[in-house]
Order: structure tokens, then sequence, then C-alpha cells
């Protein structure tokens, strides 16, 4: 951002702060930041369309404590600064009462910074854990979630005996894989290779004649976007797809869709939703979508459907605790519980108890072939 | 050679094809005309993105380079009458116009196509056994074209007349029009053979890279990359440039790790441009 940019938008800040919260009577402004551009804009459509659905169909109920919601939709896809300048503007400017985000954790560090524990903060994605801020409320999966059941349940099925650990070189795939470690080694299997990408590989040859030479028979994955969808298609090429099995914990719809089905064979992704899931209220919520926003919807995905959860959660302890006050909802949050397209999902220190799935893929996309009920989050946040 | 040693070897080889590949097109405009052209890895996802439309269409998948020299030779040739032209010798407008020119394209694939990962089909992706090892046979069909291409190329360059031309043009441009060659058509055909080119690589890569709206500019580093260290205009140069970018990024990775190869990469080039800013065969 410019010189120019800068005070422009501080002008422009300061004269709607002037003017004060502009609060019409029975609505209530809800922030919503979603990336809008840059590498994760692809998620930017079908989450905005999640936040515009879930906001109708809580107003139908009757709104968020009596009162319409509003959303206001900020770009998070921006640096954590500017993303932070696009929040203010929402909350001080436009006087949103609540802020509900989708986005990475450089973002959420900037965000929790920003509103101080001032402004109810719903953070939605899977995150690495350990977010334990006042006033911000964790529904995305943890990696505890994402991987204490499903290492001894992949154990108990395939009896891999050599884990190769791969992610990208950052917070969450380091803790996906180190949470991973401890895990893998109580099944009685050995972790024989563990190395993290920068960003910018785009040719993953040198790690995949690396898990080939290791011997491993299963591999774990904790790649983002544009690097799964790299590394999983050449993986396929190679002919590993039958000497190990893959697991991952960020591959979602978009993800597959560029990796192919063809190169997911043996290929099993943990996750709190899947655009496939025939739990009833699963189909309920594919449903509603499918009717609000027609056929041409941007497609489902767990990172859209994320969204939708934190308006659920917001309600959920906004009711509860009577107010959208940060103390009196961090008094009550403890145990607020609601059923959503999820599952049955409950807030324990501010992360959520939730349904985990795994699928594999098929011809035609993810097929869940395991469920674990109300998964912990590993996450101990004292009150 | 086991069969370990013959994979890294394999990898080397297809690194250094596919950036041969990918940094052609730049390197004969850059080269030819003096054009940093930033939307040349538009151009290589253009390549791709005609692949996927052609799988969606339902036609067979060859056709995908006859869409994609389609499309990048109108566009190209569009681009080269109406923004490069105007600006030749005036380099950073040439930069901002392209760099703009990138961000358009890569606005209008977006808004056909989305911005989600596409995929491309293909049988031929899977490995083949090879003298103890096994590699993905379109790897190794890509590794022919592009040696074929690059000799082709090389061949017409030193022995047609065409390529003569070219040589006159780009060694004094005012003698050259005084002998009565056209440079400005030389020109424009010069632009559109690298997009041509850019769009070409993209079509072979399709099935093994990640295809959507951002891959261009992956493409335009690692190309860039090249032409800072081999410098403009050589054979040779672009030989050296591709052999010491891709060999020490596919060499320092398998031995150290990701992280170390494009270390080497980052320094390498900066080095380049301190010490030796006009490459490892200076034309000048």
């Amino acid at each position: 951002m410019d010189r120019r940019h800068v005070l422009q938008s501080a002008a422009a800040v300061s004269a709607l702060a002037a003017l004060g919260p502009a609060r019409g009577a029975g609505t209530v402004k809800v922030a919503v930041m979603i990336p809008q551009s840059g590498p994760a804009g692809l998620f930017g459509p079908s989450a905005k369309a999640c936040a515009e659905l879930a906001a109708e169909v809580i107003n139908a109920r009757g709104g968020l404590l009596g009162q319409r919601i509003e959303v206001l939709f900020g770009d998070a896809g921006l640096a954590p600064a500017e993303a932070s300048q696009a929040a203010l503007r929402l909350w001080k400017g436009a006087g949103a009462a609540a802020c509900i985000g989708m986005h990475d954790s450089a973002v959420r560090g900037a965000l929790v910074g920003l509103f101080k524990a001032q402004l109810p903060y719903v953070y939605t994605p899977v995150y690495e854990g350990g977010e334990c801020a006042k006033g911000t409320y964790l529904v995305g999966e943890t990696p505890q979630q994402q991987l204490q059941p499903v290492i001894p349940w992949i154990a108990a099925e395939r009896k891999p005996r050599k884990w190769y650990l791969i992610g990208n070189d950052y917070i969450w795939g380091r803790n996906t894989n180190a949470v991973a470690k401890g895990y893998i080694e109580k099944t009685g299997a050995q972790v024989v290779g563990d190395e993290y990408l920068p960003f910018t590989v785009d040719n993953f040859d040198a790690s995949l004649a690396r898990i080939r030479d290791s011997g491993a028979d299963a591999v774990l994955a904790s790649l983002v976007g544009g690097a799964a969808v790299g590394f999983n298609k050449a993986y396929a090429s190679f002919g590993l797809t039958d000497k190990a099995l893959r697991l991952g914990t960020m591959i979602e719809e978009n993800t597959l869709a560029g990796i192919g089905p063809e190169n997911a064979r043996n290929l099993y992704a943990s996750a709190g939703y899947f655009a496939s899931l025939t739990t009833p209220a699963a189909v309920a919520f594919a449903n509603a979508y499918g009717k609000r926003f027609g056929p041409q919807a941007p497609a489902l995905s767990g990172l859209a459907e994320s969204v939708y959860e934190g308006f659920l959660t917001l309600e959920t302890i906004a009711r509860k605790a009577g107010s959208l006050a940060v103390a009196r909802m961090d008094a009550a949050c403890e145990g607020a519980s609601y059923s959503g397209p999820r599952g049955a999902v409950t807030l324990r220190a501010r992360h959520v108890e939730q349904d985990v799935y795994v699928a594999d893929v098929g011809d035609r996309g993810f097929r869940i072939v395991k469920t674990f009920a109300r998964v912990a989050s590993g996450q101990t946040c004292k009150a | 050679m086991d069969g370990g040693t013959l994979l890294h070897a394999l990898n080397l080889v297809y690194e250094l094809a596919t950036l041969a590949l990918t940094t052609l097109g730049l390197a004969v405009v850059f080269g030819l005309l003096g054009v940093l052209n930033m939307a040349h890895g538009e151009f290589v996802m253009v390549g791709a993105d005609s692949v996927v439309a052609v799988q969606q269409w339902g036609l067979p998948t060859p056709l995908a380079f006859v869409l994609a020299a389609a499309v990048c030779a109108a566009l190209g040739w569009v681009v080269e009458r109406w923004l490069i032209r105007p600006l030749y010798g005036r380099p950073f407008d040439t930069l901002l116009a392209t760099w703009a020119l990138a961000m358009l394209m890569r606005k209008l694939v977006e808004a056909i196509w989305g911005k989600g990962f596409r995929h491309v089909e293909n049988t031929l992706t899977a490995a083949v056994p090879l003298l103890g090892t096994s590699y993905p046979a379109y790897r190794l069909g890509l590794i022919a074209l592009a040696a074929a291409l690059l000799t082709g190329l090389f061949l017409w360059y030193r022995r047609s007349s065409a390529g003569l031309r070219v040589r006159a043009m780009t060694g004094n441009p005012m003698l050259a029009q005084a002998l009565g060659i056209d440079t400005q058509r030389l020109a424009s055909q010069a632009f559109v053979i690298g997009v041509v080119l850019a769009g070409a690589s993209g079509v072979m890569l399709a099935p093994l890279i990640r295809i959507e709206p951002g891959i261009g500019v992956d493409y335009l580093l690692d190309a860039f990359f090249v032409l800072v260290v081999g410098g403009l205009g050589t054979f040779g140069g672009f030989a050296g440039g591709v052999g010491l970018i891709g060999g020490s990024q596919a060499v320092v990775s398998s031995i150290a790790g990701q992280t170390s190869g494009y270390a080497v990469v980052l320094i390498l080039s900066i080095l380049f441009l301190w010490l030796k800013p006009d490459g490892l065969f200076a034309r000048r």
C-alpha cells in the first residue's frame, strides 16, 4: 500500500468514526474477514456464500440476540497489516459488533492484536492450535483432532511401519507434523523422514526421491493448496501410490480437483467437513446451499463451510451469554453446544469438540470411510 | 549406473528440459527485441488452460497445441503492434505495460474459469520401468521433445536466412533497415514466436503441473533467473543459464533440501547481477 492509500484510508476511517457506529435499530453488523484476493482468494466466493446463507438462516429464526444480522465483508487475503486495516474499518468505521474470520494464522495474529478482546472474534479454518487469546473462539480442526484418532485407525487398517512426514515450512505444517510424530510412535511405527518445503517450491522430485529411498509405506503431507496439488500429482506419476499410502490434513475439494481423482489412489484426507458428507444435517445444508445459490454456486469445501459453523458458534455463545460483550461470552462459552452441518459441536477451552471424518478418493471424489464422534481439540486454554 | 543414480540423473535432465522449454520464449523476446515480457508466464498459463478447455469440449488433446498457438499468436501480434511497438527503447515502460498485461490475462482467466485448481487427464504420466528404476513416460517424452525443439531452433537460427536477418536486426537495426530488411515485421514475428513457444510449453507441461490463474509468476521468475545468469542473445548463454540455475537447484535440493536449493538460485542471481551483469556469455 502506498502512502496515498494509507492517508486515504486513515481519513476514511476517522471520518466514519466521527459519525459514530451507525447501528440501525434492530440490526447487528457482523464483520466477515475472508480472502478475496491473493493465493487463498479461490476460497473467497464459496466462503462469502456460506456467510450469506448463515446470516439468512439465523435471521429467519429471529436473528442474533433478536437483531437482524447484516454481514460486512473484508479482504483477509492481504498482508496482515493491511487485512487488519480492513478489519478496523469494519469495526470502528462501520460498527461491526463481532468478527468471523477464515484466513491464515498471520492475519489471525494481527486481528487478535487489533481487537484486544474488545470484539468477539470467531476464527474458523483448520489451524495449528495454541491460540488462547480472550474473546477468540476457534472452531477449526486442530492437528490433534485431525490425527489423534486417525493415525491409530490407519495403523489398524493398513499397518504402515514407516512414516515419512512432509509439510510446508511454516507454523501449521511444522506443528501438524510435530503432533503426528507422537501418535505415530505410539502405534509402534517409525518416522523415517521429516522435511519442510518453502511455498515457492513447484518441483518435488528431490523430496519424492527421498521418500522412495526411505522405504516409507505411509506419507503424511501437511502441504497447502498449490504445493499439495503439485506434490500429489508428481507422487502419482512416479508410481508411489501403491508403495505408500498418503494422509493429508488440508486436502479439501478444490485441492482434490487440482490433483485429479486418478492421482489420488491410497490418499486419505481427514477433516471436520466434506461436501460429500451424507449425514442428514450435512445433506440439508448442502441442499439449502444449492437451492440458495443455484447450480453455478461456488463449490463447497471444508474451509468455506467453516464460515457457516463460525456463525452458528457466534449465535450459540451469544445466546448463552445473552450478550455480545466479550467478558460475558468468555464466561458463558464453556460447554455451549449446537448441532450444525458437521454434527454436534461443543465449546471447550474456546475451541470445539467436533466429529472428524476420514475420506479416501474414488472416481467421483471423496468417499467418507470413517467417522470419529466428538473428538477433543487437545487445547487447554485457561478461562 | 544403478537405479537410484539414474533416477537423480533423469530428474536433473527433466528439470533442465522444463526450464529450457519455459525460458525459451522469454529468451527469444528478450534477446532479440530487448523487451522483458512480464506476461511471459501468463502465456505459459494460456497453454495449460488450452489443454483443460480442449478436454472439456471433448476434443482430442493434441488439438490443444493448435488452440494455444492460435490464441497466443493472435494475442502476441496484437500486443506487439499496439503495446510493445510504441514503447521500443523505453524498457521500464515496457516492463510496466507487460506487467499490466499479465494482470489482465490472469483476471480474464479468473473471470472465465474461476480461481480454482483445474486438472488435465493424461494416461501417459504413469511410470514405466527403465534400467533398474522407473520413470514417468510423459516426462521422458517431454525431455526428448525439448531436446528436439532446442536443436531445431538452434539450427534454424544459425543456418536459415531468417535467422541471419534477425541477427542483422538485433546487431544494428538502422543498418538492417537500410539494407531493406523489414525490421518491424521481423520484430512482430519474433514476439509472436516467443509467446507461441511459451504457450506450447504450457501445453506440454499441463499434465504435470498445478493449473490455476496464478501459475504465471513461477515461470516468469525462473526464466528471469536463467536470463540473468546466462546473459542475452546467445545460445551459449541460454544453455549456461539453464544449466547453472536448473542444475544447482536440482542438485542442491536433493542433497541439502528444497530451502537450500531455492536459496542457491537466489544467491547465484544476486551474484551475477552484481559481478557479471551481462551474464556468462555477454553479447555486448
